[in-house]
């Protein structure tokens, strides 16, 4: 049973690599389809991640993890502009499980955070991203495609980041 | 019945391997995407017995695994390799030793279904059923492998099955298994069935479930339950920025090691709430857990989260700093009853007291007990209680045990563009007894204190510096902490940091754990090279997390993902 399974595996993973189309498509990702939940309880699939054509920062984060919140408050200090000048909209996915996930909600409004906050309470997205550790943080173009990403954080990323954003935004 | 189950199973798992060579054309963009990551993470381990760094024949060890993911529009598979043969030493110890292919599945997903075969991870409500979920750092891996449907009928109601057996390790001998895990979940969501409650303010759901565990019953003196049931009903309500949840699971007689074969009823309830508006957030939550280990396996022991199909939440303050990785409170399924309530707020930015940039506090409480427990009569004169129903325990009376308390008060504020300050002061009680084994039956109590400064130097170079003090006469007394990180945005992290147990009653061990570490970071990939000692607990450098335990050596680590 495996070998079968490990047969066509090879084969759709070998396949990609001598075909000559669609080498376009293959030049960005795009988002895996995941169901998470917004903060009422809703589902929502990352798929429908949008901004109507405008750059897009997703970034994993968790109550816990000190480098996520500190990355999050420095952008929080700067956003307000970033929005007006870019109309950029960040999505912070919280990967907090049942031990913390019901305190993101009053964490986020205690912060007084303007991002779009969605739960990966089992990490489905964070696995389907291929994410390690958090903190982690990718843009979107206006086709919502992943054209930068990266781990950690150091003070300063901020300001990579928005180079990125701008550079989508006045194309 | 279980070679026809897997014999149907096998037949799922080809059929959804072949749809994208059935349905080219309209379902399938291009030729698909492939991702994936790697870690390596390797050690040098150098003796010390000064801190207990265990001794191993083997010095040069490593974690070693790569996942590889197929998507091609509504389909994937994927698959993870771990090479784990000489593990790290941590893992060594809880039994996550060897090599080969632990994960594979195939996926078929639409708006309405989706269908997998092959192994997975799923969470049913907050996991008081079911929580086949992985922790690669902490070496924990539930994942089931069989098959999983879930539909979505009409928007807003959402069904689940699954049928599985759950990963142990590395023994990939299936069909010998004599267990497995069965179960359902619904769910509805009542503001995506009615849009308008959305609009005034509303949000209400509620779900149930039911998982249930086989088991071969051979024993010799007990009649044991072949199969152990597991339901809960939980809710979720919300008006305006007013929030209460709940759920509530019970557990049908579950005979096993880690009660000492008794065949009470297990059941938990878990009530959180919570109101918050921009600036300000609070929220209380409740806890009460009585016998709900629930696990694959009824010999296992609940020391290690090993074959555990539920996952029951510790509601304490989740600490990151160095000095009380030491004192972190694992939830305890078979027995808490206990309270947290936290607040977060934002003084406003431009405003005298909040400063330009603005404040931000929290504080936080949580209090854990054991439970009440009145035990029936020994059925034998050495006080055993197994084969009988244990104990009886008022619902809401707190044990007489005090397990785990903290109080604390956390501040950070940007001074200006340069200088940030981040001030905290923590208060904790930590019972070793009942919660780590040791002899000692005097509570831990620790007040911990610590200044975090940061001083950007410009738009890429900043200077961190952590200090931290934990004041206590018990355990190994007291500790002083102090990092200093420097980074250079975004590709490196430079840090030297030394704990220094000053305060051990025993002279020898007053031992200063230095550290130093250099991190190379690049879009997605992550190098890293440490020398020091390191004191079991969770360490934070170079941006991330993770737990490690006692040792002393140079290690290095490896993380991308493509």
């Amino acid at each position: 049973m495996k070998k079968i399974f490990f047969f066509i595996l090879f084969c759709y993973f070998v396949n990609p690599i001598f075909s000559q189309e669609d080498s376009q498509t293959a030049k960005f990702s795009t988002l895996p389809s995941v169901d998470i939940k917004t903060l009422d309880g809703k589902n929502f699939n990352t798929k429908d991640i949008d901004n109507e054509g405008k750059p897009i920062i997703i970034s994993l984060w968790a109550t816990w993890c000190r480098p996520c919140i500190e990355e999050l408050t420095a952008i929080a200090e700067l956003y307000d502009d970033w929005v007006e000048e870019t109309g950029v909209k960040l999505y912070a996915i919280s990967v907090d499980d049942s031990k913390t996930a019901s305190r993101v909600v009053p964490f986020v409004n205690g912060r007084a955070w303007e991002y779009e906050v969605l739960q990966d309470v089992n990490s489905d997205f964070k696995r389907a991203m291929n994410v390690v550790d958090i903190p982690y943080l990718c843009v979107l173009n206006e086709k919502r495609e992943i054209v930068w990403q990266h781990t950690s954080y150091a003070p300063g990323n901020e300001n990579e980041i928005y180079e990125v954003v701008k550079k989508i935004s006045n194309k | 019945m279980k070679r026809q189950l897997l014999f149907l199973w096998q037949i799922l798992f080809l059929a959804l391997l072949l749809i994208p060579s059935l349905t080219k054309g309209q379902s399938t963009i291009g030729r698909g995407k492939i991702s994936g990551d790697f870690s390596f993470s390797g050690m040098y381990y150098l003796p010390d017995s000064l801190i207990n760094a265990t001794e191993a024949e083997e010095k040069v060890r490593a974690n070693t695994y790569l996942n590889l993911l197929y998507t091609n529009a509504n389909f994937s598979v994927g698959a993870r390799y771990e090479f784990y043969l000489f593990p790290l030493i941590d893992f060594e110890q809880i039994g996550y030793k060897g090599q080969g292919i632990t994960y594979f599945f195939a996926d078929y997903k639409n708006d309405f279904l989706q269908v997998t075969a092959g192994s997975f991870y799923e969470q049913f409500g907050n996991g008081f059923t079911l929580r086949a979920y992985e922790d690669r750092a902490l070496g924990i891996d539930n994942s089931l492998y069989g098959a999983r449907v879930k539909v979505t009928p009409y928007s807003g109601i959402n069904i689940k099955a699954i049928w599985g057996i759950q990963r142990k390790n590395f023994d990939f001998n299936f069909m010998d298994r004599k267990d497995f895990v069965r179960g359902g979940d619904m769910e509805v969501v009542f503001d995506e069935i009615f849009p308008k409650m959305s609009e005034r303010g509303f949000s209400t759901s509620v779900g149930g479930s039911f998982v249930s565990k086989y088991e071969n019953p051979k024993d010799v003196t007990l009649k044991l339950p072949a199969n152990v049931g597991v339901w809960s009903l939980r809710f979720l309500f919300r008006y305006k920025g007013f929030r209460i949840e709940s759920e509530y699971a019970n557990k049908i007689n579950d005979p096993n090691l880690g009660n000492g074969f008794i065949y009470k009823n297990g059941e938990a309830l878990f009530i959180t709430t919570s109101y918050s508006q921009k600036g300000l957030g609070v929220s209380l939550s409740f806890i009460r857990t009585d016998n709900m280990d629930f696990r694959s396996q009824r010999n296992t022991p609940n020391t290690t989260p090993l074959l555990q199909i539920n996952n029951m939440p510790s509601i304490n303050h989740q600490y990151t700093y160095a000095l009380l990785g030491n004192y972190s409170f694992v939830s305890q399924p078979n027995g808490e009853i206990g309270l947290q309530l936290q607040a977060n707020y934002n003084i406003p930015k431009k405003t005298k007291i909040g400063g330009k940039y603005g404040t931000d506090l929290t504080i936080h409480y949580s209090r854990l007990h054991d439970i009440d427990k009145q035990f029936v009569a020994a059925s034998d004169s050495l006080g055993s209680l197994k084969g009988t129903d244990g104990y009886t325990s008022h619902f809401l009376k707190f044990g007489k045990n005090l397990l785990y308390q903290d109080i604390g008060f956390e501040m950070s504020r940007r001074l200006n563009s340069h200088w940030k300050l981040g001030l905290e002061y923590n208060f904790l009680t930590y019972n070793l007894h009942l919660l780590q084994g040791e002899a000692d039956t005097n509570l831990f109590k620790g007040h911990h204190a610590g200044v975090e400064v940061q001083y950007k130097i410009n738009s890429r170079h900043a200077l961190r510096l952590d200090a931290q003090h934990l004041y206590s006469k018990q355990d190994m007394g007291s500790w002083l902490h102090l990092l200093i990180e420097y980074s250079i945005s975004p590709h490196w992290f430079f840090s030297v940091a030394d704990a220094w147990n000053y305060g051990n009653s025993q002279k020898e061990k007053k031992i200063h754990y230095f550290n130093v570490a250099a991190t190379y970071i690049i879009k997605t990939t992550r190098i890293s090279l440490q020398y020091g000692k390191t004191r079991e607990g969770i360490l934070c450098s170079g941006g991330v997390c993770r737990t490690v335990p006692a040792s002393y050596g140079v290690g290095l680590s490896v993380i991308t993902s493509f």
